[in-house]
């Protein structure tokens, strides 16, 4: 089958490569009919994430229909349309039944890895190196998802492939931002990007009853995007003073809830942000915290910080002392879709949760290089770029 | 001695370093940073137990070793505990006597597979994997040692 992989550091291949197998008697193989790229495939492509061998296949955020099932599976059938979770959770651990389906004890079958990283090793990530299980991706004709019970959602008629599409992740990581950052009625809430999961974390604040969303990024097409179908309000960071701003749009107090979706490689401009860049070429740090590092300082006393965007290891310069001072909770998590996927599916039959503007470039899986290079340059106004595997 | 050789026990060297890196990793960290201030030495690390937490009805672990831990028969000692908040029981496990670092690493192994079999009825499977062309460089050759070893590394 034609598969998208990782073939070295910003290089991005269509081979082909053998079909996926049912390994465990919970599998599914799902006939992808859609994956998308996802702002954290950046940091693998990158190489800063360094697991990744190549000829690995990238995606994990799609919809397919069920061409196979393992004996064990009980909850879906073949030719079932189903939306997939990024995260392998068995849903009999102890952290599966707390619902935190991305710290599953057993989804990672390489735990040494992560737990010399972190002291502890999360769940498995379908497509995203080998730290995080070494499963292959969903850029693919077809893709094996373990636990199927668990980690596959069947979706309902009147909901479009790319609508549900981004239920698998970038919807579902927004809303698990809004959610456990602590989102109530009245409060104000500061987004840091307006890509795919900014635009939803958004989106899932207003819907929770926040009284005022705002989303800060530099690209004029996201804002707009933001202004347009999410209906919160925006800032543009390259020619505003966030921290004023926040400040001046909230009585001097800051947000309630700050969320963070940007990630290890946020951009900044002047000197600190040439500061950074330097000391992660070097190696001497590993992720670029610039949006966290503002959100600290923006969040009001006692507020919350919620951290989406992925970091793999070691930040320079955080401002502790604001934390601590301040009295802010920071919290941050690796999806767990399984939680939200439910939902999300009913508020998007129900209309409440729109996502095919997300969709900005939808092509055939062969032109996964082109797809990747465009999202990564933001070029053409690329928001994200989806594959149609089967076209 | 001929290319090809020359260029597989490189390759073979690359993979013992990526193996030889993860049993490290944890001590490769910067000075004083996620380290514990003290650490043990060899004999007491291996002295020490090795423990998953195991969502599961505490006496019917205790009542049989579950596989394949049973299999190191008498050389390991056993203990199930209730564990805390009802997060079911601590497995623990030990070896009586001094034993070899793959030993260790194979006990690690055993524990996680036992709490896999006890929760989910298997243990997870990830080989074979649809791959592209797998390229031979240091870095990738590293990484191959690194997975073929993760199973039985970590902190555990």
């Amino acid at each position: 089958m034609k598969a998208a992989t990782w073939t070295g550091v910003n290089e991005v291949s269509v081979e082909e490569v053998p079909e996926p197998q049912l390994l465990n008697d919970h599998d599914v193989i799902l006939k992808v009919k859609q994956s998308v790229t996802c702002g954290s495939d950046l940091h693998l492509l990158g190489g800063y994430i360094p697991f990744m061998r190549a000829g690995d296949v990238l995606g994990h955020e799609f919809i397919g229909e069920i061409v196979e099932a393992g004996p064990a599976v009980r909850h879906r059938k073949v030719g079932d349309r189903v939306v997939g979770a990024p995260f392998a959770a068995c849903g009999n651990c102890w952290y599966c039944k707390q619902e935190q389906y991305s710290l599953c004890d057993n989804g990672n079958a390489n735990p040494g890895i992560t737990e010399g990283l972190w002291g502890q090793s999360p769940g498995g990530c379908l497509g995203y190196s080998h730290a995080m299980g070494g499963y292959a991706g969903s850029h693919a004709e077809y893709i094996r998802v373990p636990y199927a019970d668990v980690g596959t959602f069947v979706v309902p008629e009147g909901i479009s492939d790319t609508r549900a599409l981004f239920a698998s992740d970038a919807a579902s990581t927004g809303w698990m931002g809004a959610d456990l950052a602590g989102t109530k009625p009245g409060d104000v809430v500061a987004v840091w990007g307006a890509g795919g999961v900014g635009q939803m974390a958004a989106r899932a604040a207003m819907l929770l009853g926040a009284e005022q969303v705002v989303v800060v990024d530099r690209l004029p097409e996201r804002l707009q995007q933001v202004r347009e179908h999410v209906g919160a309000e925006t800032i543009d960071y390259s020619s505003t003073d966030v921290l004023a701003e926040l400040r001046e749009r909230t009585g001097g107090r800051g947000p309630d809830v700050c969320i963070e979706a940007v990630g290890m490689e946020a951009h900044s401009s002047g000197a600190a942000g040439v500061y950074d860049q330097v000391k992660q070429q070097l190696r001497l740090q590993t992720d670029r915290p610039t949006a966290l590092r503002e959100a600290v300082m923006a969040c009001r006393k006692g507020g919350s910080i919620f951290t989406l965007g992925v970091f793999a290891a070691m930040v320079d310069k955080f401002p502790l002392g604001a934390l601590m001072n301040k009295g802010i909770t920071l919290r941050g998590a690796q999806v767990h879709a399984q939680r939200y996927i439910p939902e999300l599916l009913e508020r998007m039959e129900r209309g409440e949760l729109t996502t095919e503007h997300l969709a900005t470039h939808v092509l055939p899986l062969s032109e996964a290089p082109r797809g990747y290079r465009m999202f990564k340059e933001k070029e053409d106004g690329c928001v994200r770029a989806v594959f149609t595997p089967g076209s | 001695m001929p290319l090809p050789k020359i260029l597989a026990r490189a390759a073979g060297l690359a993979t013992e370093a990526g193996s030889g890196a993860l049993q490290q990793l944890q001590h490769l960290r910067l000075p004083g940073v996620g380290q514990s201030s003290v650490t043990d030495d060899p004999d007491t690390a291996a002295r020490r137990w090795r423990a998953v937490t195991v969502l599961a009805d505490l006496e019917q672990l205790r009542a049989e070793t579950p596989e394949p831990l049973a299999r190191f028969g008498d050389r390991l000692e056993v203990r199930v505990t209730p564990a805390p908040g009802g997060r079911g029981a601590e497995l623990a496990a030990r070896f009586r006597s001094p034993v070899t670092e793959e030993e260790l690493g194979e006990l690690r192994s055993a524990l996680r597979e036992a709490k896999q079999r006890i929760e989910t009825g298997e243990v997870l499977r990830n080989e074979p994997q649809p791959h592209g062309h797998r390229k031979q460089t240091p870095q990738g050759e590293a990484l191959d040692g690194m997975v073929e070893r993760a199973p039985k590394e970590g902190v555990l």
